[in-house]
């Protein structure tokens, strides 16, 4: 009996030293249980039988089939995931330093004071509330060759003949480009905050020392604007790992998945092996996400690593 | 006047088809094929389509079935759009919990059989005395399974494809309109005619069901993979005749690219088309409503060219059928109303919808859905005759959209050369083979 209640108090101990601070804990825990609750059952529940379900044999309809390893076996020797890596990469690597570069040059210049400086704010934060799949099906009209936006502005160009929506070279630019659209205003108002959480001080005193407006940028700003940057990295690059609803849409009016897989991201692949394929494997597709996940992880482990290098956090908070 | 007594004639004659085809229990010298069977025991049944329009018209039929052959009987139907409907199913398999009774495609049978999931109706034809080959074999064969060829499904109608052009380009290039016996090199040579300025003489490779499979089956050849599912056949001599035959065409400016048709759907080809901006376009039977309804300007239906070789004019036919649960607790009821719904009675119901062809070849039954088109010169016998010599559907599963398109864009819009493109799809097809 006095080990139970030893148990109790050492758990209520953890909310806090006093008899109020505990109970205010308590209050605290009741109020978000019904959150809690949820996202343990729709997402942590779904999460952890990937785990259980990437190590079986499982086409959905017949009894699943313990495996073991076997998924991820085959996974280390899968052409078609590694194709299906590289193009991940290659989506990353284009809309990443894109977006941040254009949702750094909104914010600076909506950081400056003008009118309606509001609405135009929410004009660049619209594509961010606007389902992708809207937006996706709207830039495929803006990429169809011969009848498309696109190729009506350069049609006097070496562009004119392009087909973005078919050829193998060309369809990653629709996807990038959809993302990086829709991408930019959350980016911009992460950017937002953390120039106005730069003390305008420093630029007071850069300005004395003489610094002109582009050293007062690259001295001031920048460093000052780094945590912000990071974070905003982290998230892009996570986020264009998992691109799908764009390729799947953009893709879907031609050849799903891109003509010979050239728009298959990890995502994409990952549902072809599950819903698509003619032999379906919720197993190995399972095995794909979690390797997806593994590699996303690494990825950010890296950045955190780095970031000592050139994140400036104020007060030697990096070591935090 | 004279137009008011056509129609009525035409009401006359659609009358008098009906009082034939209506008593069809009374059996008065009219050769039934398939005779309904009144129940055992009534019970509740589900059901599953997911064709609107198909399933007021089942109401109907079920509602007679439940009247003459089976009072008491409750039958639930649930419509689902194509576009869930199978990610439905297969999660409600998963569960064990398939509706007693769905509508099937032949693209998707192969997967519920291969994993025990439908109900074996061999039995029930013995039963009823149905001569399973009664139908046309492209519409069966691909509902037979196992080793015997039991048949699994109960056809509910027919697809075809035929040529729809465009009469008065014809006549401006002063061209005949096209017979039933036309052959590739007739077609050929009217593309050419009929491509002016930036109007196509053709567009006829688009779509499995629609398009270019139906000019490699004009050769002998299955499109695509053999019945057996264990080959590509797209490097076979005649894939590669009929695939070059149509780049050709595309290649001399006689077709439009896909880009220019802005898709890779049959309906792309069909609205290029009902626009005038392309004279000959392959459509399948399920557009005869559309066309009639949307265009404007005269047209013609004819039937497929012949290979000049083989003289074999082949259309692809896809065939929706009704199957059963491998575990519904009613099998008896659920094969009598499938029974039903196959018979020249329950098929009458959508003979008269139109729209559907019914799959009951029974003469009485194709009339009246020709019939119910209205008062009309347009030959739409052609997608009759073109269930004769017709060919199944081999493809296999949702995978074969995307390799299917892959085939066309690489052909028809990216330029590849036929025998690069077919090596490309035949490595990913036989991938996907069992």
């Amino acid at each position: 009996m006095t080990l139970i209640r030893g148990i109790i108090s050492r758990v209520l101990n953890l909310f806090g030293p006093t008899p109020l601070s505990r109970r205010k804990a308590l209050w605290g825990l009741v109020l978000i249980a019904p959150n809690t609750i949820g996202l343990f059952f729709f997402f942590g529940v779904p999460v952890l039988m990937t785990f259980w379900t990437s190590l079986q044999q499982w086409n959905g309809i017949q009894p699943a089939q313990y495996i073991g390893l076997e998924n991820f076996q085959t996974l280390a020797q899968d052409d078609k995931f590694r194709d299906a890596l590289t193009i991940t990469l290659k989506l990353v690597g284009y809309t990443v330093p894109a977006e941040m570069v254009l949702a750094l040059g909104v914010a600076l210049l909506l950081n400056i004071p003008l009118r309606g400086r509001g609405l135009l704010r929410m004009a660049y934060f619209i594509p961010v509330v606007t389902s992708t799949v809207a937006a996706s099906v709207v830039w495929t009209n803006v990429f169809q060759p011969e009848s498309g936006l696109l190729s009506k502005i350069v049609a006097s160009t070496s562009w004119a003949d392009r087909k973005w929506l078919t050829d193998p070279k060309f369809i990653l630019f629709p996807i990038a480009a959809v993302t990086v659209w829709q991408r930019i205003g959350f980016d911009m108002v992460l950017f937002l905050s953390g120039l106005q959480a730069i003390p305008n001080v420093l630029y007071d005193a850069a300005t004395i020392d003489g610094a002109n407006r582009w050293q007062r940028f690259r001295y001031v700003t920048l460093p000052m604007l780094s945590p912000t940057t990071f974070l905003v990295m982290v998230l892009a690059i996570i986020n264009s790992f998992l691109i799908f609803d764009q390729a799947f849409i953009i893709t879907a009016r031609f050849v799903p998945g891109g003509v010979l897989d050239s728009a298959t991201t990890l995502t994409y692949y990952m549902y072809e092996r599950a819903f698509v394929d003619a032999d379906l494997s919720l197993g190995y597709a399972s095995a794909v996400a979690l390797a997806q996940f593994a590699i996303i992880l690494a990825i950010t482990l890296v950045q955190l690593a780095v970031q000592r290098y050139w994140v400036y956090y104020e007060a030697g908070e990096a070591e935090a | 006047m004279l137009k008011n007594k056509r129609q009525l004639v035409v009401l006359l004659v659609v009358l008098m088809i009906s009082a034939l085809a209506a008593p069809v229990r009374a059996q008065d010298g009219e050769e039934l094929l398939i005779q309904p069977q009144p129940c055992d025991e009534p019970g509740t049944l589900t059901m599953w389509v997911w064709d609107e329009n198909w399933a007021s018209i089942i109401e109907d039929s079920i509602a007679a079935w439940e009247a003459d052959y089976c009072p008491g009987a409750e039958v639930n139907i649930e419509v689902t759009p194509w576009g869930q409907y199978w990610d439905l199913l297969r999660t409600n398999a998963a569960g064990g919990d398939l509706p007693d009774v769905f509508n099937m495609s032949q693209t998707f049978f192969y997967f519920y059989a291969d994993n025990d999931a439908l109900l074996n109706l061999q039995p029930y034809w013995d039963e009823f005395g149905v001569d399973t080959s009664l139908w046309g074999s492209g519409l069966v064969d691909p509902y037979r399974w196992g080793g015997n060829g039991d048949l699994y499904a109960a056809p509910v109608n027919w697809d075809t494809i035929t040529i729809f052009y465009n009469m008065e380009m014809f006549d401006d290039a002063g061209l005949d309109y096209p017979t039933a016996d036309w052959n590739w090199d007739d077609f050929a040579v009217a593309a050419e005619e009929l491509t002016v300025g930036d109007v196509y003489g053709a567009a006829v490779y688009l779509e499995y069901q629609a398009g270019y499979p139906n000019w490699i089956a004009a050769t002998g050849t299955t499109p695509i993979v053999d019945a057996a599912r264990t080959a590509c056949t797209l490097d076979d001599d005649g894939s590669l005749e009929a695939l070059n035959f149509l780049a050709d065409l595309y290649n001399d400016g006689y077709m439009p690219s896909i880009s220019e048709l802005g898709g890779t759907s049959a309906d792309d080809a069909f609205n290029f088309w009902a626009s005038e901006r392309v004279a000959m376009i392959t459509a399948g039977s399920w557009k005869l409503t559309d066309a009639i309804d949307q265009v404007d300007f005269d047209w013609g239906i004819v039937q497929l060219p012949q290979n000049p070789a083989t003289e074999r004019s082949r259309s692809i036919v896809h065939s929706v059928g009704y199957v059963a649960s491998a575990n519904t607790e009613n099998p008896d009821l659920a094969a009598n109303l499938i029974l039903y719904l196959a018979s020249d009675e329950g098929q009458r119901f959508f003979a008269e919808g139109g729209n559907v062809a019914p799959a009951n070849p029974s003469p009485a039954i194709q009339q009246l859905w020709i019939d119910s088109f209205g008062d009309t010169d347009l030959n739409i016998q052609a997608f009759v005759d073109a269930t004769q010599d017709s060919q199944g559907v081999t493809v296999f599963d949702e995978i074969w959209d995307p390799i299917n398109s892959e085939l066309v864009v690489l052909i028809f819009d990216l330029d590849f050369p036929v025998e690069t493109a077919v090596e490309e799809i035949c490595s990913v097809v036989e991938d996907e083979l069992p």
